[in-house]
């Protein structure tokens, strides 16, 4: 080799090794629904998967070791926070073995940071209410307006790890809380005929919504978070029902719907499958296709109902 | 001082700590000096009309174990867990973790060695009441717990593909360490290789298949290991994932000694066992096992079985789980050798009271 044809190619290496690696942000979320956030707000620069679809119960999703091997390379990775996730992610996140995202690093973002939380328990916090939520109810991404707060949120940590691209996450972010503000005043119309109507979820995750949109939660399916109801428990409730007047009963993909069912009929009203989390249904394929689907959804349970 | 007395009163100040930490504004101490704590204890009756041991039909406190586990800092996790039963109170494992080189989990400390499936279990955690016939036998019914250092890499392969190395402390043989790893020599570092491999067959199903060697040097000249292999197959359906479900696993383990010509295999057995899951608060299991050349500690630890030699057992449990906190399995095993000659039996019905309290890190997948 000469010496000429041996200087290009150091020369060459060293060409390559000054050119920035492609700038994609690999981010990975335990929510659909925060993957979608995160999507729009990264647009072109970032990819984003989520670890739970949307049809499994965000409580339990299993831990398995293929679910770290898809965020051994993550950039970010995105916890829905308020120990909602505390029950698989403290396996997967070491497991992963990602620095990057390891809680604590730059690359691991408590979405729940900033939003105002629901239901934060005063008092002693007991087991003996059912698998409670210490730390708040987690469930906040079902208000629309949360989400602005994350948008908000990651676009800061995307323009940290990735500043050469801050201005268009600041613009992404922008333009998404300018979208969802244009499409909340929709849904809030479309809702308006249903303020205070009562609804019966299956479990406590719905309280954001119905605040939002002026729905009252009159009970749950399950007696305590976590614990399966049993026959007696639904009829009593559905009595409740009857008297107050309750109707419709909601539940998610991964609940039991043999049970919301048995509970409407008592109550002779109308169970309707709905999706909290982005996925948990075909037509809930990003934030703001989940939200019409569910006001659609509710429009139409409501109007059966009558 | 008792080593068990200061035990106590460590754990005792633990449970101080949070109430220092609540207290009003004057307190010094932030949250941040609490630990995560909590507590399992498991509640035994069994009925075995074979023994004629003392204790071996009526209750029992089978074991308690307290686990606390804190970030000491951006690089480390320390974690602990102290197991007491109604003799004794011990410091089963103490470790510290980090997760700060890419790819790679590093653990040092005491703990129990990533061999295989079962081993890695802790007795509250067990599928069935009675651990498999071949661990105590061959790596300890509870697993191989020694003072060491472990490394897993991530393997880039596409598959979850996970390779572990350890290196141990010099240990003497005894019922809960039946392997001879007492050799004095500069050169005898007891080490493990193991390899675990995990894919999804589809998007409710994995199968996970293993291998494990645990080797080192004993005190008589010999090395001796022990060989594992392990086959898993595990159905938790995404839609219905606490309510439904189905594990089929199997594992063989093989004990031997060896030096130049020499080559004994001194145990050997396996296990094949299937759980299903009914319904969020059921399940039901079927295990059967085989193991050669057996030896009972059974004065150690009164749920192994009481025959040795070639031993062979069938089990059957029902669970009911109210939830994710508490169990009660109801267990019938029936042990009985086959080692020429008339058959002795060991059969016995097990009620078992499972309880946690406080934090409980998830159960490894």
């Amino acid at each position: 080799m000469t010496k000429l044809s041996f200087r290009s190619m150091i020369a060459a290496v060293l060409v390559l090794l000054a050119v920035p690696a492609f700038a994609d942000l690999k981010v990975a979320a335990s929510l659909g629904d925060l993957a979608s956030v995160a999507q729009y707000v990264g647009g072109k620069h970032v990819t984003a998967i989520s670890l739970c679809k949307g049809y499994e119960d965000p409580h339990f999703v299993p831990a398995k070791p293929s679910l770290m091997k898809a965020i051994q390379d993550a950039d970010v990775f995105i916890s829905v926070g308020l120990e909602l996730d505390g029950g698989w992610l403290p396996l997967v996140i070491p497991g992963s073995r990602n620095p990057k995202i390891q809680v604590g690093a730059k690359g691991f973002v408590d979405a729940s940071e900033g939003v105002n939380v629901m239901e934060k328990p005063t008092g002693t916090v007991s087991r003996a209410e059912g698998d409670v939520h210490p730390l708040g109810n987690p469930h906040y991404y079902t208000d629309p307006q949360n989400l602005v707060v994350v948008a908000d949120h990651l676009a800061q940590v995307f323009s940290d790890l990735d500043p050469a691209n801050a201005a268009d996450y600041a613009a992404n972010a922008k333009s998404f809380d300018e979208k969802m503000d244009t499409s909340l005043k929709e849904w809030e119309k479309e809702m308006k005929p249903l303020k205070g109507k009562p609804i019966v979820t299956f479990h406590r995750n719905f309280g954001y919504f119905a605040e939002r949109f002026g729905l009252k939660v009159f009970g749950t399916v399950e007696p305590k978070p976590g614990i399966p109801p049993n026959p007696r428990y639904l009829s009593e409730t559905a009595e409740s029902m009857k008297t107050a007047g309750v109707k419709v009963v909601l539940y998610q993909p991964y609940y039991d719907a043999d049970a919301s069912e048995q509970l409407a009929k008592k109550a002779e009203g109308v169970a309707v499958e709905i999706p909290t989390e982005v996925g948990g249904m075909p037509e809930a394929k990003d934030v703001f296709s989940k939200f019409d689907f569910i006001v659609s959804t509710l429009v139409k349970a409501f109007g059966k109902e009558k | 001082m008792s080593n068990r007395f200061r035990i106590f009163t460590f754990i005792c100040a633990l449970f101080v700590l949070p109430t220092l930490a609540g207290a009003q504004t004057r307190s010094i101490i932030s949250n941040l000096a609490n630990p995560a704590i909590g507590m399992s204890a498991l509640f035994l009756y069994q009925a075995a009309p074979n023994l004629t041991l003392p204790g071996s039909t009526g209750p029992a406190f089978q074991e308690a174990e307290i686990s606390v586990i804190s970030t000491v800092d951006p690089l480390w996790t320390l974690a602990g867990n102290f197991t007491f039963d109604a003799g004794s109170g011990v410091a089963e494992e103490a470790y510290a973790t980090t997760d700060s080189i890419p790819g790679i989990q590093f653990k040092v400390g005491e703990f129990r060695a990533a061999f295989g499936k079962h081993g890695t279990l802790h007795t509250h955690a067990f599928p069935f009441i009675q651990a498999p016939i071949i661990m105590s036998n061959s790596i300890g019914e509870e697993g191989f717990k020694n003072a060491g250092v472990e490394a897993g890499w991530m393997t880039p392969l596409p598959w979850y593909c996970e390779l572990t190395l350890g290196g141990y402390r010099q240990i003497q043989a005894d019922p809960d360490h039946p392997l001879n790893f007492n050799s004095g020599s500069m050169d005898n570092i007891p080490y493990l290789i193991h390899l675990k491999n995990l894919v999804d067959v589809d998007e409710d199903t994995t199968m996970e298949l293993g291998g494990s060697d645990l080797t080192g040097m004993g005190d008589d000249g010999l090395h001796h290991a022990v060989y594992g292999a392990d086959l898993t197959l595990r159905n938790v359906p995404l839609r219905q994932s606490n309510q439904h479900g189905w594990i089929l696993q199997g594992e063989y383990l093989k004990k031997v000694s060896y030096n130049g010509n020499i080559y004994n295999q001194e145990s050997d057995g396996w296990y094949a066992s299937f759980q299903n899951r009914w319904g969020q608060e059921w399940w039901s299991g079927i295990r059967v096992e085989e193991a050669f050349n057996s030896v009972s500690d059974i004065t150690d630890n009164p749920t192994d079985t009481s025959l040795s030699g070639h031993v062979q057992r069938a089990s059957v449990n029902a669970a009911w789980l109210p939830s994710e906190f508490s169990e009660l399995k109801l267990e019938y095993g029936l042990a009985q050798t086959a080692n020429g000659g008339p058959s002795q039996v060991d059969n016995r019905v097990m009620l078992q009271f499972n309880y946690i309290i406080g934090f409980h890190p998830p159960h490894a997948y």
